[in-house]
């Protein structure tokens, strides 16, 4: 099979994945040196595809012949999907090229199980090493990690890959051995264990040898099981408390070639997933709690975002005085971000906040009015009804510029 | 008063330029601003302030400018900019818009007035100099994203790759400065309208504007790319607007893979829609694995009982469930209250700080730890989340009756003589009620069930105590707890309650 026909299977059986970011690796360059590659700890993406989603590293399979029966992966073994499987060496040439031209800041590399998960793993290992070692290879590197795979080969993986995956899938034990039967809660856990007590002892021990500098990550499948968004959402809180992710990504669910009628036959709202990125925005980055936003079962709203879902729902904290109030709290005002709220604070120290800053900082307006009060303006929506602001604030149908031009300096 | 002209070309000669006038205390509205090159183009006319060129104005930037200030005004002080606004300061200077310098300069003039929130968002220049410095990083972000290089034929020399763009702002250096450090002694070269750098492997040369050249390259890689760049797309979930909101429309020209766009959004449209595959891989003769299910199955250990245990929710949060360690005929048994984040991982008792303590605390009482059977009152790990890390929760009373079924299977085969009950919940969980103290028992052994309890405190209360005198107490409760323990084996059972 000619290598652009490997190509062509192989990266359409990876794009399911949607793990794509290449940032939090140390920085490096190749000033002076051989071989390739640097990373600047930001990542870049190089180019976004129709459906929206970026391009930022060569998302591959090394092999889409799988012996596990995944209902909702399109190369479980009893689909009837065209295979292909690369050599070492096509992978590592194949990244190489796209590296040299600029469209890709480094490798993502997953693999079907072939063989036994040892197998499997030494061979994701054996293309991060070629890369590091033979090619000088210093671009940035992901593999997913086969978690039933011999942890010493996870710690190697470590040295060459500046992060880690586990996928976990499903949020629940109970959808797992339904629709992943070959797969365990139990031995991803424990992989990402130990994969964290490796990044712990790198902090701890500065010296140790490298080991997956940008940490770990995982991915969710939403909408192939029953699960509602509160068990997703504590179940990211459990494994951001345990394990150290640095991200869990959510993807809803594509139905597939030929599915199996254990998953179901529609996508769920591609909302949805939005909503839980949001979601999961404000556990990482605000503080929030899983049980603050999803206090009973059910979805997220999809017509308001979390943060105003939350608001909304807590209003005893609102308004808030933005010239006495901390910066935490500032930045749980909907139409108020971290960045902002923290501009505020810088200005306080200045002068006192007046409505007009609010509108220059580019605050959704519309969004924080009922929540905010400043040195010049009280809202007047103070008694109104949540359900009322809720249907004045909910998000329009969206419509989009299709091209949007760079506002002028 | 006297207006005065400043030419400048660059950012250390705008430097130059304003601190002298700051110096002599010269407000904005007494200078023009212009660029000499562009000066030359347009011959002499101000057509980018669309002001007439100052007739009094001198026009030598080489020349300081007139003392215009009283002579009894001595000269200001030179500014002390702070870093954060000089380099916003810096950036904005690469923004193409006319009246750059001048704004620059007023910024400057406002900051050393005291006007600080000049450099706020919230202010008006200070908003003008966020959204400069902002497009400014834009532009450097898009031209590191969207650069496309392509590869020259071996024989015509260097430089291996070419890449031709066509910057907004003025960030080429900067953008080659991140090209030097990614593609290592590789050669390349960037062409732009207004210049363009060569890197021969070791060095950076400005050459020249460059005209694109009309015959593009051939280049084996760009197919490739292209094959990538269609069978990454899933066409179930099209959604172009987020595609042109993320790629401004004027990059898209020069993107190899914007010629492929049209038609993969119009496939899609039109069905593929459906299924995420891309249609070619679709059209392929598809195979299935014949393996049986059995086969399939991964080796792996069997998950013990204890692990499948659902006898309340705690497993769902934990990694694992950690059971007693230590000899099966062991005389003493501790009882600690339940794994905590170290052992959650490792699946072992007490291997954490608080396991250290224990080993001390044995060293102290004259007690070998390896003869001691340890084990937790809850197997699994509570825990509450806080910031990025899990904060210990202690069990409730019915998380501990539920796990009381393993302590009893622990106690069933290990028959030890005596239960050290480390804390509280170790101490509820030994005997089966709620109404107990750890200060009404500490230091009183009893008798329960046929075996002695002993009470102390659980090693991470000795680690957590405030104040050296009491952590020392502490710590010698525990030995004093553990001697007790151990003289209790030789004591006969007969003996009293205490
Ligand atoms: S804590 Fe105890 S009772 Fe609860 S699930 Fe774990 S082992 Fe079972």
């Amino acid at each position: 099979m000619e290598l652009k026909d490997k190509l062509e299977i192989l990266a359409d059986a990876a794009k399911y994945d949607a793990s794509c970011a290449s940032s939090g690796a140390p920085k490096r360059d190749s000033v002076d040196k051989d071989g390739l590659g640097a990373t600047n700890g930001m990542g870049i993406c190089h180019s976004y595809t129709p459906d929206g989603r970026c391009v930022s590293l060569l998302k591959i399979l090394l092999t889409n012949f799988c012996v596990y029966d995944c209902q909702y992966c399109v190369n479980r073994r009893t689909s009837n999907v065209p295979r292909a499987r690369f050599s070492v060496d096509e992978v590592v040439k194949l990244t190489h090229d796209f590296y040299l031209r600029n469209y890709i800041d480094g490798l993502f590399l997953s693999s079907g199980i072939i063989q036994s998960s040892d197998y499997t793993m030494e061979q994701l290992v054996d293309v991060a090493r070629r890369l590091r070692e033979d090619h000088q290879f210093r671009g940035y590197i992901h593999l997913k990690t086969i978690p039933d795979a011999d942890p010493r080969l996870i710690e190697l993986a470590g040295r060459y890959a500046d992060r880690l995956s586990v996928n976990i899938e499903l949020p629940t034990q109970d959808s797992v051995t339904k629709l992943a039967p070959e797969k365990s809660v139990h031995t991803i856990k424990l992989a990402m264990g130990s994969i964290r007590a490796r990044l712990d002892e790198k902090d701890d021990h500065p010296k140790a040898p490298v080991f997956a500098p940008a940490g770990q990550s995982t991915q969710m499948i939403v909408g192939a099981d029953a699960s509602d968004d509160r068990t997703i959402l504590h179940t990211a809180q459990t494994l951001y408390g345990s394990y150290k992710l640095k991200r869990v990504y959510y993807s809803a669910f594509s139905p597939i070639p030929q599915s199996p009628s254990s998953v179901p036959s529609a996508p769920p709202p591609l909302l949805r997933e939005h909503r839980l990125y949001q979601a999961d925005f404000l556990l990482r980055g605000y503080g929030f709690t899983a049980k603050e936003l999803m206090p009973a079962a059910g979805n997220l709203a999809l017509d308001i975002d979390p943060k105003l879902g939350w608001a909304l729902a807590n209003r005893a904290h609102f308004p808030l005085d933005l010239n006495r109030a901390d910066e935490s709290m500032i930045a749980r005002v909907p139409g108020i971000g971290l960045r902002t709220a923290k501009r505020l604070i810088d200005l306080r120290r200045l002068r006192r906040i007046r409505w007009e800053d609010l509108s220059r900082l580019r605050c959704s307006l519309k969004k924080l009015a009922p929540f905010v009060i400043t040195a010049d303006y009280k809202p007047a929506q103070g008694a109104a009804s949540s359900d009322l602001l809720r249907r004045n604030l909910a998000d329009a149908p969206r419509q989009m510029n299709l091209w949007p031009e760079l506002q002028a300096a | 008063m006297m207006a005065v002209r400043r030419a400048v070309d660059t950012f250390a000669e705008w430097r130059e330029a304003a601190r002298e006038l700051l110096v002599h205390g010269i407000p904005p509205e007494q200078v023009t601003w212009s660029a000499p090159h562009m000066d030359d183009l347009l011959a002499g006319g101000d057509l980018f302030t669309g002001a007439p060129p100052a007739a009094e104005a001198s026009d030598n930037p080489s020349i300081p400018p007139p003392p215009t200030e009283p002579p009894d005004e001595p000269l200001r002080p030179a500014p002390h900019i702070p870093r954060s606004l000089m380099e916003m300061l810096q950036a904005a200077a690469c923004c193409r818009v006319p009246d750059r310098w001048a704004f620059l300069y007023r910024v400057i003039w406002r900051w050393q007035q005291g006007e600080h929130d000049v450099q706020s968002p919230a202010d008006e220049d200070g908003a003008r100099l966020h959204a400069m410095v902002k497009a400014v990083h834009r532009e450097e972000h898009d031209m590191h994203a969207y650069i496309r290089f392509r590869e020259r034929p071996e024989e015509a020399g260097p430089p291996r790759f070419v890449a031709w763009y066509e910057p907004r702002h003025d960030v080429l250096p900067q953008v080659a400065e991140h090209f030097v450090s990614r593609m290592g002694k590789v050669s390349w070269m960037i062409a732009t309208p207004e210049a363009s750098v060569l890197w021969d492997g070791h060095t950076l040369h400005n050459t020249g504007p460059l005209v694109r050249d009309a015959a593009d390259l051939e280049d084996t890689g760009e197919a490739l790319w292209l094959t990538y760049y269609r069978s990454v797309f899933n066409p179930a979930r099209l959604n172009t607007d987020v595609m042109h909101q993320h790629i401004p429309s004027h990059r898209w020209k020069n993107l190899p893979e914007a010629k492929i766009v049209p038609q993969m959004v119009s496939e899609a449209a039109l069905g593929a829609r459906k299924v995420g595959q891309y249609e070619a891989v679709g059209q392929r003769k598809g195979t299935t694995i014949p393996i049986a299910p059995d086969d399939a199955q991964p080796e792996r250990q069997q998950p013990s009982k204890l692990d499948e245990c659902r006898r309340c929710e705690l497993w769902q949060f934990a990694t694992q469930a950690v059971g007693g360690e230590g000899p099966k005929r062991a005389k003493i048994m501790f009882v600690g209250e339940q794994p905590g984040d170290q052992e959650d991982l490792a699946g072992q008792p007490f291997v954490g700080p608080a396991g250290k303590l224990l080993d001390r605390v044995c060293e102290a009482a004259g007690v070998d730890r390896d003869t001691i059977y340890v084990t937790n009152a809850v197997k699994h790990f509570k825990w509450e989340p806080r910031g990025k890390r899990r904060l210990h929760k202690t069990p409730v009373q019915r998380e501990i009756e539920a796990c009381h079924y393993w302590l009893d299977k622990e106690l069933a085969s290990v028959k030890p003589t005596v239960v050290v009950a480390l804390g509280a919940t170790a101490l509820k969980s030994v005997l089966r009620t709620a109404n107990v103290t750890l200060k009404d028992s500490l230091g009183k052994p009893l008798r329960h069930e046929g075996r002695w309890v002993v009470t102390t405190y659980h090693p991470s209360y000795v680690l957590r105590v405030p104040g050296e005198e009491a952590k020392r107490a502490a710590f010698n409760t525990m030995v004093e707890g553990l001697k007790l323990a151990h003289d209790l084996l030789h004591r006969p059972t007969e003996t009293p309650d205490a």
